[in-house]
């Protein structure tokens, strides 16, 4: 399946690109994307990822098509094909 | 006592004298700083039903429990007077080295009534207070008034708070200024401008007794060592101003002043880009270790040499709001605002109001004339140059929009409204007078009620009830039975935060989870070590909930009923046409029942007034008697 992931924040400047195009099998779970960003972008680990390399850095969190926000219980639920997801630290203030 | 001296020093302008008053240790467990206390002293010295701009007003300045000591980021004070926006209580919240300073003067809080007769600045030198002339520093800017200051004494210990030329000349959206901090929103600088007062400046040389200074000691290391963790790294790379991408991307950026929630050029006016292309450096306030302050640079062209820091919320009003595209009008725009003691954001929503009136006919590019432009110009969504003019016409009171503007958009649209029959109200975004902040909140259910039923306005800072919106936690596009709760107890949260106080970007590093459980006994861990208090969560808990209720007493004294928790007519009956957001508005029916939920919730009346009992049970036995019900 194809999935659309953009990046804001400090994702985006720990990868150094704005948005990546990904081939995924069927049944990769949120927490696999984590992984794969993980291990293709180490400069997140400690900002946006956690030391554990699956598991993101409060506040940063995974949004569904503009409309939902993935919760960390929710991790191992899975995406589906065509689906566009953003990883944002969301936390307000300012 | 320790943590504080137990004098309150009053300033009187009009006889130009100071007494000392005293207050017992309870006293500050109930209010105990920033803008608990300072409202607290609202109460006690304004004459109810004053006009803000009269002598009856007072200004009152609550020190921080945590300022001088080691504790990270409670370098902060707090101001409150009766708000000439609003009409009700003016709350701020400022920071940085003049919290310190008043500390170690030994005043923990200060009170200036009266009216001067000619501009005055007043030099509080540890135990003396002494007048004098300001005539020297009227029509200086903000930074330029505590420079000249600083220089005539050749120390910079003296700290200084001062208004600039839009306190002074009186604009309701004017701010105070110290040490580049602002304290903002409610139009302060307008209440200083209205007793001749230019600056109070203060040198502190005493110490700061705490009751444990081992254990306080040991407990601000933990705290500081997380804070140089990933729990503050957004906020010491990007700053604030990296919301611009998230809003934007759920639907909830205001944008040509909160006709729509996304803004096609976002990634123009984004933390990002800011950092990429005019990032200069970070700065922080005294006493903190998080540095999340993002100095933007606008190096050439026609915006250059504008230099200054730049939140989130300043941006999306003086950027996405006016519809401008151009990050170095932003950069300008704001800068003009810090410069001149205007509030960022209520000059922002103003001037956007302005720009959909001009662009639906209301008005023409002659009212618009200034100085500078004796033709007036285009005011167009869009136009950067216009929305800097804007600035400085709304500071100087120039010209016929100048001065309109000048009062905030409530009045503004009020007297347009009548002198020439139209229907601005329809789109003058404000909440009791107070401009919204940088959330629409059409479709942040929760949100809403907590911004209708603000003390203090449309204000995000006093109300945190967007959080569980935004975050997921409940679904932002609808509304159940348990938002009634879910406002009070964030708007409670935020209090206590804001009465301590210390800044709310510590919230995740007691123990990574900003949460009450997570914070709040840490936070008692804190107050006992400076004071020898025996605080628990409990007693934390009291603080917010407290401090909360001491505001509204004041708004009830002022006049407050429940049709004054309004929202703008805009999101009630116009929603969003795209983006993430769009198709939602609270309807009144809405607003209506989430209100009932929330009073019920404080546990007031269904009216919104509190009950004596409620009130007695607070330890606000006097506040009681006047306004419990």
């Amino acid at each position: 399946m194809r999935i659309q992931l953009e990046l804001f924040g400090l994702a985006r400047i720990a990868a150094g690109t704005k948005e990546l195009a990904l081939e995924l099998e069927e049944g990769t779970a949120f927490r696999d994307i984590v992984r794969l960003l993980s291990a293709r972008y180490p400069a997140m680990i400690g900002n946006v990822i956690q030391p554990d390399g699956e598991t993101l850095q409060p506040p940063n969190i995974f949004n569904l098509n503009t409309r939902r926000m993935i919760q960390a219980d929710q991790m191992d639920e899975c995406p589906n094909d065509g689906d566009r997801i953003v990883l944002m630290s969301m936390s307000a203030g300012g | 006592m320790h943590g504080y001296s137990g004098k309150i020093l009053h300033i009187d302008l009009t006889a130009r004298k100071t007494w000392v008053e005293t207050k017992p240790e309870e006293w500050y467990k109930m209010y105990i700083g920033g803008v608990a206390m300072a409202s607290r002293l609202a109460w006690e010295n304004i004459e109810s039903g004053c006009d803000p701009l009269s002598p009856g007003n007072v200004i009152c300045i609550a020190g921080g429990l945590f300022a001088g000591t080691p504790v990270p980021v409670g370098g902060k004070y707090g101001m409150a007077s009766k708000s000439p926006l609003t009409g009700f209580i003016g709350d701020s919240l400022s920071g940085s080295w003049l919290a310190v300073t008043l500390k170690r003067s030994e005043w923990d809080g200060i009170v200036i009534h009266g009216t001067s007769e000619d501009w005055v600045r007043v030099f509080v030198d540890d135990d003396r207070v002494t007048f004098h002339d300001a005539s020297n520093l009227v029509g200086l800017n903000t930074y330029e008034t505590e420079d000249a200051i600083r220089d005539e004494y050749g120390d910079d210990q003296i700290r200084t708070a001062c208004i600039g030329p839009a306190g002074e000349n009186l604009s309701r959206i004017a701010n105070v200024s110290n040490d580049g901090r602002k304290a903002g929103r409610t139009g302060q600088g307008a209440v200083w401008g209205s007793k001749k007062l230019k600056a109070l400046s203060i040198r502190g040389t005493k110490g700061v007794s705490v009751a444990d200074p081992d254990a306080l000691l040991q407990l601000s290391y933990d705290i500081l060592q997380a804070a140089q963790g990933p729990h503050t790294q957004k906020y010491r790379i990007l700053g604030t101003s990296s919301n611009v991408l998230n809003m934007n991307r759920l639907g909830l950026l205001p944008t040509r002043n909160y006709q729509q929630g996304t803004f096609e050029d976002a990634e123009l006016v984004s933390g990002e880009y800011l950092h990429e292309n005019y990032k200069a450096k970070t700065t922080a306030c005294a006493q903190c270790p998080i540095a999340c302050e993002q100095i933007g640079h606008v190096k050439e062209g026609p915006f250059a040499p504008a230099m200054g820091h730049i939140e989130y919320e300043s941006l999306f009003a003086l950027s996405s709001n006016c519809g401008v595209s151009d990050m170095e009008a932003s950069i300008k725009a704001i800068v003009n605002c810090n410069d001149l003691g205007l509030d960022t954001m209520s000059t922002g929503v103003t001037i956007s109001w302005a720009m959909e009136s001009y662009e639906k006919g209301v008005f023409t590019k002659e009212d618009f004339k200034c100085e500078k432009y004796p033709e007036g110009f285009e005011a167009r969504f869009g136009n950067g140059e216009a929305m800097v003019a804007l600035t400085e016409m709304i500071a100087h009171r120039d010209g016929y929009m100048g001065d309109l503007l000048a009062e905030g958009t409530k009045r503004a649209s009020a007297r347009v409204d009548e002198e020439r029959g139209t229907e601005t109200y329809k789109w003058a975004m404000n909440i009791k007078g107070l401009e919204l902040p940088g959330y629409d909140a059409r479709a942040l259910k929760t949100f809403s009620v907590g911004l209708a039923a603000g003390t203090r306005g449309g204000c995000h800072n006093r109300s945190a009830a967007y959080d569980p919106d935004i975050k997921g936690d409940v679904d932002r596009f609808t509304i159940d039975d348990t938002r009634g709760e879910l406002a009070k107890s964030t708007e409670e949260y935020a209090a206590v935060y804001d009465t301590l106080p210390l800044c709310k970007f510590i919230r995740r590093c007691f123990t990574g989870k900003a949460d009450r459980a997570g914070a709040w006994p840490a936070i008692a861990q804190l107050i006992n070590a400076v004071t020898g208090w025996d605080f628990d969560y409990d007693a934390v808990d009291l603080i917010g909930e407290r401090a909360h209720t001491i505001k509204k007493a004041f708004n009830i004294r002022e006049g407050w009923t429940r049709a004054d928790d309004y929202l703008p007519w805009r999101w009630h009956h116009e929603p969003m046409k795209e983006g993430a957001s769009a198709g939602h508005v609270v309807t009144e029916e809405e607003l209506e029942y989430l209100k009932d939920l929330y009073y019920e919730a404080k546990g007031w009346t269904k009216e919104g007034f509190i009950p004596k009992e409620k009130l007695i049970e607070l330890g606000m036995d006097d506040v009681a008697e006047e306004i419990g019900v």
